[in-house]
Order: structure tokens, then C-alpha cells, then sequence
């Protein structure tokens, strides 16, 4: 089970199960505890290709054993996120740790991935279970519905599940050519019914700069 | 209580006369009253003895001495800090993460290979710690800087905690501490998990972990 303890620091309490987190991310535990190194961005050779291939390198473990195991990195906040069953979209680096049960895999974004710094691909976690996700500040959660779409900075995009179609919008005009941009020249607009987490904090894109 | 949290990055204490207080060398960030700050070459308290000890530790952070009366706000770099109460027991931190404490606490430097002999000496490298750290003990208070939030985990006899060196903080109480090993063939061929080196704490006390694996 996941819990916070602060807002900084995850504490799962494991019972004989295990867990995927991020490698090397453990600060403390107690009981006993075994830490292996996984392959992320999907399981088995094709997981292990597609890795290569994407450059999205999720370095994962598997924590296994009993007790209690506390996870933090870089003094990131971190947010819970429960799935039934459905899929959540997150960039590797700000994905935390994950239930055993859940799968993860790696997608195509698209341009939107070379606009938010993060590649063109994305990691996705899917299945019924909990996952751990980081962001810099606390992080919010909009909802997106038909009547309301929304328009993320790139910079800024941690995270989304639901049924959401997303592209990326630019707003370069005759003034950003002139070196005059506001640097909003890039947006993810999302579009449909889901969740997108929200950052305070906007990481180095090229969209910034222009 | 001399000291009293303002938020998560500030605390304030007290000084009165015959109430002195140390502090890291430019913590101060504000003071109300007749307050003085004297830089201390000793780095503490214990006369030229200890002085030389330290020295030759490397365990010497620049401290000074505070005194006069009023109230005097300390904070450092934006870390977070955390305030740990003594009641007689000891408390082992490294110099660098010390902001603040009282006067009434004696101050020593341990050396690491006298608590698990040569693998204190190991651990101390590995965890970029030294070969010695300093001891606080008596009855007082504490302020420490940590990056990120700090969580305080207690140990009891017969539940070891294990803690990742780059997150340990301080800890006090009668406790041993020893560097664990889980090398395996994995991480001999570049596939580790990232966690080979644990401390392992078992004892009665706590421990203090940061939220993240930075040095400070």
C-alpha cells in the first residue's frame, strides 16, 4: 500500500509482495528488503527493443520483501495516482514507483515530445493498482471534458489519463521570428474526457525559449 | 525549547545571558535585541585539544558563538530544517548539516572506524562522510539542515531500519550502525539497482532521512 509521509517522502508497506520504483531512489527501510534492477520501458525483448529505439530510458527496480520501504528523489513532491484499469501517460522522468501489477510501456507522442524536452516518446502505465508520480511543486489536477478543452505549457506537463487527444499548438507569428516571442509559443491542447497533472515549475524546452 | 520552527526553512531561538548557543558561521538571518556573534576558530567547544582534533578530522565547519539577549532567526541555503530535542543521549551528525545548537551540549568528533572497525572506516568513504563525524550529547536542542523534507524513522530492537548513505541525516539514541552490502553479480556487470551500499542502523533511537539524494 502507498502512502505519503510528508509530502515528500513515499512509504509503501510490503508484505511479502513487490513493487516497481524508480532505480536508486530508495532512502530508507526496514525489515527485509531485495532491490533488482529491471528493464524498464516494457517488458521481455520487445520491451527491451523498443527501449533502445526510443531512447525513453526508464531505469526501474523491483523492491521485494517485508516490511517497509521509503522512496523520495531529489526532494520531488509526490502524487498518488489510482487506476482501475485505465491508462496513465507519464513522462519517465517524473514517474516514481508503481505497483507490481501494473504494466508499463513506452508510446509515441508525436511532436509534442521534442517540444516538451522529453523525447518523442512517453512512458505509459496501465492495469488497476497504484503509482507514485513526482513533480516540482506541488502538482495540479485539471479535469478536461468535451465543453472544456485544455492548453498545457509543454514545460510544465507531467502527466494525464482518460480519453484525451492531445497535439501541439504553436503560435509562431511574424514577432517570435523577430526574436519579440512571449516564449508561450508551443501548448499541448488536450482534448475529450480525463485528468492532466499540472507542474508549478516548467522544465527546459525548446517551446520556452521561442 | 530553544528553538522554534517559523516555517519549514527558519527557525528562531532565544539567548539569554549565561544561554549561549553555536551556530554555522553567516546562518544568521535576522536578530532582535542585544545579541553578538563571535566567530569561534576553535569550531566549538573544548578548549585547544579538541580544537586540534577537529582540524585534523576535517570535521571543523566554521561555527560561532552567540550570545547577549534577545531572539536570533537562523536559516542556510534554503534547506530544510529539522529540530531534534536531546535528553541526554548523543547525536551523530556531520558538521556540514549542523545550523544550530545549544551552548549546554558537549560537542565531540568520533572517529568512524571506533563503531564497526575497518567497515566504519569504508563506510565513511563510501558514504562521503570521513572518517570521523561529530557527536553532540546532553540535555538540548538541535537544528539541522537536510535537503527536502526529513522524515524521523524510530529503531527498535529487532527491527533494523536501512538507510541509503546519500539520505542519511543524523541519528541518535544507543544505536550501531554498520555498511551493508547487497553487491551482486548484477551490479558487476552494470546492471545494478542502484541501492548496493545500505547502512544498516539497529539499536534503541531514531534516524533522520532526506527526501532526496543530494549532498548539501
Amino acid at each position: 500500500m502507498f502512502r505519503l509521509q510528508g509530502s515528500k517522502t513515499l512509504a509503501v508497506d510490503l508484505t511479502g509482495d513487490a513493487v516497481k520504483a524508480k532505480n536508486g531512489s530508495m532512502v530508507a527501510y526496514d525489515g527485509r528488503m531485495a532491490f533488482k534492477k529491471m528493464s524498464g520501458g516494457g517488458e521481455g525483448l520487445r520491451g527491451m527493443v523498443t527501449r533502445r529505439l526510443t531512447g525513453e530510458q526508464m531505469e526501474m527496480m523491483e523492491v521485494k520483501g517485508q516490511g517497509t520501504c521509503y522512496f523520495a528523489d531529489r526532494a520531488s513532491e509526490i502524487n498518488l495516482v489510482s487506476l482501475h484499469g485505465e491508462k496513465l501517460h507519464v513522462e519517465a522522468s517524473n514517474l516514481l514507483a508503481t505497483d507490481a501489477g501494473l504494466r508499463t510501456g513506452t508510446t509515441f507522442t508525436g511532436l509534442r515530445g521534442g517540444a516538451s524536452g522529453n523525447g518523442l516518446f512517453t512512458t505509459t502505465v496501465e492495469g488497476t493498482g497504484q503509482a507514485a508520480i513526482m513533480s516540482d511543486g506541488s502538482a495540479v489536477v485539471l479535469r478536461v471534458t468535451p465543453q472544456y478543452p485544455l492548453n498545457v505549457d509543454p514545460g510544465a506537463y507531467i502527466a494525464h489519463q482518460g480519453r484525451l487527444q492531445q497535439h501541439l499548438q504553436s503560435g509562431v507569428n511574424f514577432r517570435t521570428l523577430m526574436g519579440e516571442g512571449s516564449g508561450e509559443s508551443f501548448q499541448i491542447r488536450f482534448e475529450g474526457d480525463g485528468l492532466v497533472y499540472v507542474q508549478p515549475s516548467e522544465r527546459n524546452t525548446v517551446g520556452g525559449d521561442v | 525549547m530553544p528553538f522554534r520552527e517559523i516555517n519549514s526553512k527558519m527557525v528562531e531561538a532565544v539567548v539569554e545571558p549565561g544561554r549561549t548557543m553555536y551556530s554555522q558561521r553567516g546562518a544568521m538571518l535576522a536578530y532582535r535585541g542585544d545579541v553578538s556573534f563571535t566567530p569561534n576558530i576553535q569550531g566549538g567547544q573544548g578548549g585547544l585539544g579538541s580544537m586540534i582534533g577537529r582540524r585534523v578530522a576535517n570535521e571543523a565547519a566554521p561555527l560561532m558563538t552567540v550570545e547577549g539577549s534577545g531572539t536570533v532567526m537562523f536559516g542556510h541555503g534554503g534547506h530544510h530544517i529539522q529540530v531534534i530535542n536531546l535528553a541526554g543521549d548523543t547525536l551523530y551528525v556531520e558538521a556540514d548539516r549542523l545550523l544550530a545548537f545549544d551552548g549546554t551540549l558537549q560537542q565531540g568528533t568520533m572517529f568512524m572506524g571506533s563503531q564497526g572497525g575497518v567497515m566504519g572506516m569504508v563506510r565513511g568513504q563510501v558514504t562521503g562522510q570521513g572518517l570521523f563525524t561529530t557527536t553532540l550529547k546532553g540535555h538540548g536542542a538541535v537544528a539541522v539542515m537536510a535537503h527536502g523534507g526529513v522524515i524521523e524513522l524510530p529503531i527498535t530492537q529487532g527491527r533494523p531500519v536501512h538507510v541509503d548513505p546519500q539520505a542519511y541525516v543524523a541519528h541518535h539514541g544507543a544505536v550501531t550502525n554498520k555498511l551493508s552490502t547487497a553487491l551482486g553479480w548484477r551490479d558487476m556487470v552494470g546492471r545494478g539497482s542502484g541501492e548496493a551500499f545500505q547502512l544498516e542502523l539497529s539499536g534503541n533511537g531514531a534516524v533522520y532521512v532526506q527526501a532526496s539524494e543530494e549532498k548539501l
